[in-house]
């Protein structure tokens, strides 16, 4: 009989702390996608919510403007750069914007705030949660148009309506204080109360014209990707094939670091509790195996008294933990795709606890909890979930293989 | 004649450690076991008659003098090449039969088989074969908890006698069957000794045993008191 043969029936000897086991190492796979399954939605919704906010998931801008930025650094024939980049695979979007700080005033009130110089023929509210997120009026009709858009903290603090006038004052490219006054034809509401009290949507060419800029000068290219995680590679492709001196491209990570380092601090708790998740697992198989095999210790005996080696007698029992693991990966893939299915398609809504506007680092949080697996996180999750039980088997397997047959068969 | 001899114990000592006390299980002891014996090893409870089997079938190491198996020195060997031996050299039949819970009869006896790397339709063969000889014809698929303890016990006789061994060692063989299982267990295992020249070498106390053997070696506190051969 074959070793694989003789370990699947071992399995079955006691079969109600088969099932326990397996079902232990099964509920492992649900948790494990679970917690994986959550941070990869959740991650890739914040980075993609995050790109949608003005930098993108790759951003193309001048060499130093990301420490310090200032509107004396701009790309210039940003068009051209646009043309190259909606070219390659990969990229969903490029989108040329000037991006500042600005000084916004009503009639009796002036608050501090930041800007973004958008042409509104090239964007739409798929790459721009601010066009998104208009919730009275609309966007300015084009590039050079009048018009100015504001998040409903700025209409309140100002006290602005629709068709209501204000004053932007900034630097322009010399350095020179310069102001327009411009006629709200929109409010936006992210539910970012930081954003939404300070961000003003101005028309591209209209801004060019008050900073004194050339007709394609831009602060930066924002990029949206299709896959957030090929942003890297996106970057390396950007600079092997259309690099300058003058510019650098960054990644969200980069351009975002705040984000990045709560996405990592994150990750890492997740890590934490997957190997304590894997631990627990790895006890349970632990004790199974090791009692399946003191339980055998005669029978063992026998075994190698009629010429089974130590190491056949160790991989009988590593054959049985891989059994075990083939059987705990397939119980758990049973019990999680009902459980995958429901909270991929509805999920479970916590704005009741933590409200519909939650953010973190000026990032909309999503309280509509979902999973999204990637394909390596599932392969990884199987694979670490797999070998923690053979290694779970190693010990028992060593202790098999180390009874002197002689004092083996004086057991009953 | 030296070419005969499967076993040869020179001074073969075997001594325990209980706490304080040295117990002297086999204290040296000195014997052959030809090809073809069919010897019983017999003596009363502690006379070290298990300790013999164990010390032959390489089991357990002597704590002096020497254990030759066809000529080789098995206690000088490690512990892998001794399995070796187990597996291609001796055959194994204890008194609980022991008998893998998991496996059929036909499983059981082509468990050694396996382990010597037979291919399967010799396997197949060679364990009919057996299983026929030691009158299982037709239970060969029935597990160990599904027969009798006869069968049982013939299965490990099959078990014991299928690759072919130089020397079966049975230990009690017949403890714990009954008194027409044993006779028919016995006449068994001396029908092949006579057809077909398998060595039996049988630690017991069963008199019924004795009455069969050919050679009977009677052992008192691990030392040998008489060694008598019958015709």
């Amino acid at each position: 009989m074959k070793i694989r043969k003789m370990a699947w029936r071992n399995l079955w000897r006691r079969k109600r702390r088969t099932y326990i086991t397996a079902f232990s190492i099964g509920f492992g796979v649900l948790l494990s996608v679970t917690f994986t399954g959550v941070a990869d939605y959740g991650y890739t919704k914040m980075i993609n919510t995050s790109a949608v906010m003005g930098l993108g998931h790759v951003t193309i801008e001048p060499r130093g403007y990301n420490d310090t930025p200032s509107l004396d650094k701009r790309l210039s024939k940003s068009d051209r750069i646009r043309e190259r980049l909606m070219q390659m695979p990969g990229v969903e979007d490029a989108l040329i914007r000037i991006m500042g700080q600005v000084m916004i005033a009503s009639a009796n009130k002036s608050i501090g705030g930041a800007f973004m110089g958008i042409d509104p023929a090239m964007e739409t509210g798929e790459g721009n949660l601010f066009i998104r997120s208009i919730v009275e009026g609309q966007l300015f009709s084009g590039p050079d148009a009048g018009g100015v858009v504001v998040g409903t903290g700025v209409a309140k603090k100002l006290n602005l309506g629709i068709g209501k006038k204000l004053v932007y004052t900034t630097a322009d490219v010399n350095g020179e204080i310069v102001s327009e006054i411009a006629r709200v034809t929109g409010i936006f509401k992210t539910g970012v109360s930081e954003v939404d009290g300070a961000m003003i949507l101005l028309p591209i060419d209209r801004l060019r014209a008050v900073l004194s800029y050339e007709p394609e000068d831009a602060t930066l290219i924002s990029i949206v990707i299709k896959d957030q995680r090929r942003a890297l590679k996106i970057r390396d492709m950007i600079n092997s094939s259309m690099g300058n001196p003058s510019w650098e491209v960054l990644i969200w990570k980069e351009t975002q670091s705040e984000l990045a380092s709560i996405i990592t601090l994150d990750k890492a708790g997740n890590r934490i509790i997957q190997v304590l998740i894997g631990l627990l697992i790895a006890a349970g198989i632990l004790n199974t195996l090791l009692m399946s095999v003191m339980e055998r210790t005669r029978e063992f005996g026998v075994m190698m008294a009629v010429g089974m080696s130590p190491l056949t007698l160790f991989r009988l029992v590593i054959m049985e933990s891989i059994w075990f693991a083939i059987l705990g990966l397939l119980l758990g893939v049973i019990i999680t795709i009902p459980w995958y299915a429901f909270m991929y398609y509805h999920g479970i809504d916590f704005s009741g606890m933590i409200g519909s506007d939650y953010s973190a680092s000026g990032v909309i949080i999503d309280p509509l909890m979902k999973i999204r697996l990637f394909r390596e996180s599932a392969a990884w999750i199987l694979t670490a979930l797999f070998t923690l039980t053979i290694l779970s088997g190693l010990y028992p397997a060593w202790r098999a293989g180390r009874v002197p047959p002689v004092e083996s068969l004086k057991e009953l | 004649m030296q070419d005969h001899v499967i076993v040869r114990l020179e001074e073969a000592s075997k001594y325990y450690q209980q706490g304080t006390m040295e117990v002297r299980a086999v204290d040296g002891l000195s014997f052959e076991i030809h090809k073809g014996d069919f010897a019983v090893l017999c003596g009363p409870s502690g006379s070290g008659k298990t300790t013999v089997l164990n010390l032959i079938g390489g089991l357990d190491a002597p704590t002096g003098g020497k254990v030759f198996l066809e000529g080789q020195d098995i206690s000088l060997l490690s512990r892998s090449r001794i399995s070796i031996i187990r597996r291609d050299r001796i055959g194994f039949v204890f008194q609980a039969y022991n008998l893998i819970p998991v496996m059929t009869a036909y499983e059981n006896a082509e468990f050694v088989l396996t382990l010597q790397g037979v291919a399967e339709s010799e396997c197949r063969e060679r364990v009919m074969e057996i299983l026929k000889e030691v009158g299982l014809e037709g239970l060969e698929n029935r597990r160990p908890d599904e027969m009798s303890g006869g069968q049982q016990q013939r299965v490990a006789i099959a078990r014991a006698i299928v690759t072919r061994p130089a020397i079966v060692l049975a230990d009690e063989p017949t403890a714990n069957v009954d008194s027409a299982t044993a006779d028919s267990l016995l006449a068994l295992m001396e029908r092949l000794n006579h057809e077909s020249g398998i060595t039996f070498l049988f630690s017991t106390h069963d008199q019924r045993v004795m009455d069969r053997a050919h050679r009977i070696i009677r052992l008192h506190d691990g030392k040998m008191e008489t060694d008598e051969v019958r015709n």
